[in-house]
This record gives C-alpha cells, sequence and structure tokens, in this order.
C-alpha cells in the first residue's frame, strides 16, 4: 500500500510537468497576449496624445510606431526575448531568470568597457566588461576578480560595428521556488493577490460543502429507508428540480427575489461583506452578522450545485447494500433493523461518499466563478477569470498551477479515504 | 407491474424492442421525450412561427412569402421597403404593413403567430429597451430592445442542436479511444492513460474559458473546443467495458475462429459494452447545455447576436430589477433540463433496471 502512494506521488511529477506545459504553451503561442496588448495601448495612447497636441511629430507620421528600443524593454518585461521552452524553465525556476538589465554600447575598436551597475556599500560600484575575439564577454570586478553576480551578453551588432550590449544578474526564481511572479494588473506578486481571495473561497466552500452534506447524507438514508413511500417521491421531486437548475442560476433567481430589485427587499444584492468603509467602523458582533447576512443566498446556490448528486448517490448506495446477502444473514440472526441499518449498512454504504472526498475538495478549493460572478464576490474563481480577460498569465498561471496540485493531491487523498474506509481494497 | 410480466412471457421479444417497451412504461421519461422531441422538432420551423418577416404579403395583386423563404436555405428572403410602397430605410417592416392596410387597400399582410425577430433591437421602429412584459412582448424585451420570447425559442433549438452534436462528437471520440485503450492493452493503454491523466488534472472549464478568450468561438469551434477537454469522461467507461468484455469467451471464441480485430470491435464487444455510455447519453445532453449557457454567461460561448440563455441571464443579473430577463431563461432552461432528467431516468430503468429488494 505504501508503495502505491509513494508511485503516486511521484507520478504527480510529469502530470503537473505536462498539464503546465500544455497550458504554457497555449497561452504564450496565443495572439493577443499581454505584450501585443500593451503595445496597442501604447500606441492608442500615443495616438490620442498626438491628437490632442494638434498636429504634433507623432500625428505627421501616420499612427505613432512604438520605437526599437521600447519594444525590446516590453519583450524583456513579459520574457517574450527568449524561446518558449527557455520561458518555461525560466517559469519553473530552473533557468536563470535575467534580472536587473542594463543595456550599454560597445564601439568597434574598444575591447573593454566599464559600466556602472548601481550602488553597493552606498559607494557606486563599477565594473570591467571585456569582448575577446570570438563576442563573449566577461565582467570583471575592478579588483580583477571575475565577477559573482554580474553578466553580460551581446544582443545586436549593428552596421558600423557596434555593439548593443546588455549586463544583467541571474537568479533561479519560479514556481519550483515558491516565486509565482508578479501579477501585471495587480502590480502585487500572485501570491500577495490571491491569498484573500482564496480564504474568500475557501470560506464560502467549506460552509457550502459542510451544509449539502449535513443535509444530503440523512435524506439520503432516509430516502432509502422509505424506498417507495410518498416522502421518497416528494423529496425525488425536489432532487430532480434540483439537478435540472445549475446552482448559480438558482442564485440568480435568488437574488431577483430577495436582493430588492421588484420584489423583496431581504437580503443584500452581492458582495463578501459590507463595503470596507462601513465595514471597519463595525463592532465584531456586528460583523458577523453582517457577514452571514452577506453569505446565506450565496451558501444556498453554493450547496445546492452538488445536492443531488450527493443524496442520490447516497440513498442507491444504502439500498444497494440493503438487498445483499450479508444483511439477509444479520436479520436471519434476529439483529434489530437499527443495528442492521446502521451498523451493517451503513458501513458499506458511505464509502462512494468518502472516495467523493477528494474531489469535493478539489471543487471546494478552486472556488466557483459563476457563483462568485453571480453575487459579485472577490473570491479565487472570479481572480481566475478574470485574469483571463486581462490576460494576466502570471495568475492564471499561478490559479492553475495551484488548482492542479490541489487537485492530484485529492485524487491521491480520494484513494486514501477509500482504502481506509474499505478495507477490502488493496492498491498495488 | 403488468408491463413487466407481459415482458417476460414473450421471451422471443429482441432487448432492444424489450427496452423500448419498457421505456415507455415509464410514464414521465416517455412523455417528457415525446414532448421534447416535438418542441425540437417545431423549433426548426420557427422562422415561420415568430418572426418579424411575414408569412405571405399580397400586394398589388402579387404574392411574396418572406419569412417562408427564410426557411429554405439559399434563397433570398429580404425585401426592401420600397418595394411594397412603404417609406422605410432597409428591409420592409411587415407589422407596420400590417397595420397601415387594414382597410382600405386589398394589399394585406399574414403574420407569423409572434410577429418579432430575435435580431431586430432599437433601430427598428417601435422597439424600446427593458420593455416589461406585455401582451405586445410576451416576455418583455432585454437591454438592446430585442424581444425576449423570440430569443428564448430561438435559443432553444440552438442549445439543444449543440448539446446534441457536441454529445455525439464526445461519444465518438470517447468511444473510440477508450475502447482502443481497452482493446488493445498495453502500451497503448499506458501511454493514452498518462495522457488523460494530464488532461483530467486540468480544470476543464477553464481551459475551455483560456481556449474562447484566445479564439472567439463560433458554434462549431466551439463544440471543437468542448471536445478537446471532454471526450476523456467516456474512455474511463469504454476501457473498462472493453477489458471485461475482451476477458469473456465469445471473445476468446472469436479470436480462436481468427475475426479480424475489426469485426471483434464492432460486431462482438462493442454493442456488448455500450449499455453504460447509452443510459449515460441524457445527462451528457444536460451537461452540454448547462455547460453553454455557463460560457454565454460568462461571455465565453457563441459570438453575440446568437440568442442565448447564458446571454440574457448575464444582462438580468446585471440588472436585478429586470426580472424578466433572469426568469425567462432560467426556466427555459430549467424546463429543458427537467424534462431532459426525466428522459434520462427511464433510459436508464429501461437499460439497466436495477430491483432494490428489501430483505425484510
Amino acid at each position: 500500500m505504501a508503495t502505491y502512494f509513494i508511485r503516486r506521488l511521484l507520478l504527480m511529477i510529469p502530470t503537473f510537468l505536462g498539464s503546465t506545459i500544455l497550458v504554457f504553451t497555449i497561452l504564450q503561442l496565443a495572439p493577443g497576449g499581454p505584450l501585443e496588448q500593451t503595445i496597442m495601448q501604447l500606441q492608442m495612447g500615443g495616438m490620442t496624445g498626438g491628437a490632442e497636441g494638434g498636429g504634433s511629430s507623432v500625428n505627421a507620421m501616420g499612427g505613432s510606431v512604438l520605437p526599437e528600443s521600447a519594444l525590446k524593454e516590453l519583450k524583456r518585461f513579459y520574457g517574450f526575448d527568449k524561446p518558449i521552452y527557455q520561458r518555461y524553465l525560466i517559469w519553473l525556476g530552473i533557468w536563470p531568470r535575467e534580472i536587473k538589465h542594463r543595456d550599454f554600447l560597445i564601439s568597434v575598436n574598444e575591447s573593454q568597457v566599464e559600466k556602472r551597475v548601481g550602488k553597493r556599500d552606498g559607494h557606486i560600484w563599477r565594473v570591467d566588461v571585456s569582448v575577446d575575439e570570438k563576442g563573449a564577454l566577461t565582467v570583471t570586478e575592478k579588483d580583477g576578480s571575475a565577477s559573482p553576480v554580474w553578466h553580460a551578453s551581446i544582443d545586436e551588432t549593428e552596421e558600423d560595428g557596434t555593439r548593443k550590449a546588455v549586463i544583467f544578474q541571474q537568479e533561479f526564481s519560479g514556481i519550483l521556488t515558491g516565486n509565482l511572479g508578479k501579477s501585471y494588473t495587480y502590480a502585487k506578486p500572485v501570491t500577495e493577490v490571491m491569498a484573500p481571495r482564496f480564504k474568500v473561497s475557501l470560506f464560502f466552500g467549506l460552509i457550502g460543502y459542510f451544509l449539502s452534506y449535513l443535509v444530503c447524507i440523512p435524506l439520503g438514508i432516509k430516502k432509502a429507508l422509505k424506498h417507495g413511500s410518498s416522502f421518497d417521491f416528494v423529496s425525488s421531486v425536489v432532487i430532480f428540480v434540483a439537478y435540472s437548475i445549475p446552482g448559480w442560476a438558482l442564485g440568480g433567481v435568488l437574488l431577483v427575489l430577495f436582493g430588492g430589485g421588484t420584489f423583496w427587499d431581504i437580503f443584500p444584492l452581492g458582495g463578501f461583506h459590507a463595503p470596507m468603509e462601513v465595514w471597519e467602523t463595525m463592532s465584531f458582533w456586528e460583523k458577523i452578522v453582517n457577514q452571514a447576512h452577506h453569505a446565506v443566498l450565496p451558501v444556498i446556490a453554493w450547496s445546492i450545485t452538488s445536492f443531488a448528486t450527493l443524496t442520490v448517490l447516497m440513498k442507491n448506495s444504502l439500498l444497494e447494500n440493503l438487498s445483499q446477502d450479508y444483511i439477509r444473514t444479520a436479520f436471519a440472526k434476529g439483529l434489530s433493523e437499527k443495528r442492521v441499518v446502521w451498523i451493517h449498512a451503513m458501513r458499506n454504504s458511505i464509502i462512494p461518499i468518502a472516495s467523493g472526498i477528494g474531489y469535493i475538495i478539489a471543487v471546494v478549493i478552486s472556488g466557483s466563478y459563476f457563483i462568485e460572478r453571480v453575487f459579485n464576490i472577490d473570491g479565487f474563481g472570479r481572480m481566475a477569470y478574470q485574469a483571463i480577460l486581462d490576460r494576466d498569465y502570471p495568475i492564471t498561471l499561478g490559479f492553475l498551477v495551484i488548482v492542479v496540485l490541489i487537485r492530484l493531491a485529492a485524487n491521491i487523498l480520494s484513494d486514501l479515504a477509500l482504502a481506509t474506509t474499505d478495507p477490502r481494497i488493496r492498491f498495488k | 407491474m403488468s408491463k413487466q410480466k407481459q415482458n417476460t412471457e414473450h421471451v422471443s421479444i429482441s432487448i432492444n424492442r424489450r427496452r423500448w417497451l419498457k421505456f415507455k412504461g415509464l410514464k414521465r421519461g416517455y412523455y417528457s421525450f415525446v414532448t421534447l422531441l416535438t418542441l425540437y422538432g417545431i423549433s426548426f420551423l420557427l422562422p415561420v412561427l415568430i418572426n418579424s418577416k411575414a408569412l405571405v404579403v399580397q400586394y398589388e395583386g402579387e404574392y411574396f412569402f418572406p419569412a417562408i423563404l427564410e426557411l429554405m436555405p439559399g434563397m433570398a428572403s429580404y425585401y426592401p421597403g420600397q418595394q411594397f410602397g412603404q417609406d422605410v430605410p432597409g428591409e420592409a417592416n411587415y407589422r407596420h404593413l400590417q397595420k397601415e392596410w387594414e382597410s382600405g387597400t386589398d394589399n394585406w399582410v399574414i403574420m407569423p403567430v409572434y410577429p418579432y425577430n430575435p435580431y431586430e433591437d432599437i433601430t427598428t421602429e417601435g422597439n424600446k429597451m427593458y420593455e416589461a412584459p406585455s401582451r405586445k412582448h410576451w416576455l418583455g424585451t432585454d437591454n438592446t430592445g430585442r424581444d425576449v420570447f423570440a430569443r428564448l425559442f430561438y435559443a432553444f433549438n440552438i442549445s439543444i442542436s449543440f448539446a446534441l452534436i457536441l454529445t455525439f462528437v464526445n461519444y465518438v471520440l470517447g468511444i473510440s479511444i477508450g475502447g482502443a485503450m481497452g482493446f488493445f492493452g498495453g502500451k497503448v493503454d499506458l501511454f493514452a492513460q498518462r495522457i488523460i491523466e494530464i488532461w483530467s488534472s486540468l480544470p476543464m472549464l477553464f481551459v475551455i474559458i483560456i481556449m474562447s478568450s484566445i479564439i472567439r468561438p463560433s458554434f462549431f469551434l466551439l463544440i471543437f473546443i468542448y471536445t478537446m477537454v471532454n471526450w476523456i469522461f467516456l474512455t474511463y467507461y469504454m476501457r473498462a467495458e472493453f477489458y471485461r468484455e475482451k476477458a469473456k469467451d465469445y471473445v476468446s471464441a472469436a479470436i480462436s475462429m481468427g475475426q479480424r480485430n475489426r469485426t471483434i470491435i464492432f460486431k462482438h464487444i462493442l454493442p456488448n459494452s455500450l449499455v453504460p455510455v447509452i443510459t449515460y447519453f441524457p445527462f451528457s445532453v444536460v451537461g452540454g447545455i448547462s455547460m453553454l449557457v455557463g460560457l454565454d454567461y460568462l461571455g465565453f460561448g457563441l459570438p453575440p447576436p446568437t440568442p442565448s440563455w447564458g446571454q440574457m441571464l448575464d444582462v438580468g443579473l446585471q440588472n436585478v430589477s429586470k426580472w424578466w430577463m433572469v426568469f425567462s431563461p432560467v426556466v427555459a432552461q430549467f424546463l429543458t433540463l427537467l424534462a431532459i432528467v426525466f428522459i434520462g431516468e427511464g433510459v436508464r430503468e429501461a437499460f439497466d433496471p436495477k430491483v432494490y429488494s428489501r430483505l425484510r
């Protein structure tokens, strides 16, 4: 068993790489990426600026064109100056990332250039860059030793022989080192953007999940025990209804009914809690009430999503077990119905529910784009959705990494739950 | 109960016939099936039922059939207003013509039952934004003045067609790949399983959204994207079924008789392994419709101005006071899905009956 789980854990690695390579490639090769969008924005900006200036040089050029150097700088910022496989490895953190770029020129007859690279210990830091015959650059400190941090390379050679060079530091930093990058839109590290939103989604996920279990398992049991009764029939109707309407759409209906549009004004229109200005003036108790008030409708929408499947799963599983031979034996021994159902049948019936635990965890954590959008909650799912719209690749990829990891872990957890609840199962 | 008894008496009846009879006996599923099939059939005739173009125009002795022409692909159904002596730019406004010609002329117009089409917005004279439901617009109008009732029905046709085609394509792909994995086993299986594992670790909806955001999808492109992500579900079933069936004696017999792989797969194993996927079919359709509504709601679905329930919901949820924009699509979607779920329940009952006996 232990070897099985170790193997599963190891298999996570190729799966993780495979899925991230896939999405990374799609994103990087996609037209209209962040680079194109920024270029477009800048050009549009240039154009309107030119129009306001009234016949400035920008207009004369017939629509502004970004200067070569700016384009290069942008490409470098978004990492598009490297081939795609390098970009992926840099993103993973096993290929050096070039940081603190500084451009400089080396004229034809120069073989050594002095370059200022910032400050160190309060003094201006200068290094020497020398060129050998092959065109390779070496950086040496002022004391003559090779520089431990600075590297340099030639970008391109112009017609007159002047070489454009760049000096930079290298750093291994990617998802393997816990660096998910910096968001383009929020201008903050991705982890900082994610953390608060993750909590919000977790809040709804956990409550919705416990609530649906709390309702579905007893309901499923009761339905199984009263199979064919009018209670079974009526609750089946409810289940069909719940299955035929997506949770978020029901949420929308609830919002229209109770959100104070045309009908009743009972619950707020959305948001995680009251706006920040109001929220901060509230006492602790008021905060709890306010939070709960805001949470009612989303939590209902959340719970309804898995309500039907869970209940039916529980019912069928118990029904199936109740018609097994070992139940007949238990009854024949003269055990009470209570004991047979709750001790004998239940233990086996809960297995399929337990094995679904991994899936549920994955769902809970990745949040719901839909419910968060309907109720205007700034959660994890909505952040990812917005990131796709904004072409904010670091967030998109960061979200993907977290979700994929959680899913993979959740699968294993499912197996583990299955193995603990069902002693017959032997993983090999 | 009597039906069941009858079935056991006629042992010679074929299994599919028996399933059909069983399905027919389950009233809820059967009536849902008949109703939905009829409605779906009728929805292909929508241009003559719900349309702003007239069914028949009689103008100075000549007859025109714009709505009926629209029904036939490749026929021009466009008549400029001037043709009927109407002083409007562009296409004739048949509703106005009908009013104008009510008295004093020999000309006449017969309009479809519901004289609005799903695309005419405020640019058509007389349409207003966010009109509440009334005798004129049964379910009101949307943010651009388009008639909600008309759009609802056109969207019904599109949603069902979308889900059916989608499920079919998914099935073909999933069954062939899953079947091949189960039948050939070994390296094919191992390789395909790795790919499936990668694929299934991705959040599906997220990938669809990414792809839709890159390529603005058309109807078939969206089906393609969705299929790319969704085919794996069936491979699980099919792989297991093929493994199970392959180990059975009749397959060994077929192999020992020297039958070709193709014959064994298509003639022997496939018909025997289809039951779980068939019973799953209606639920796949439910999934397809829900997904389309969801994607349309997020704005990554079919391109506007395609009539769509999800797009209506989006508009409605941005203006919660416009309740008809939310209720109409939700109720439409709900009734459609409910009917399909009932069908699915019947199909499952007919194909894979589970008899629960209480031993007490």
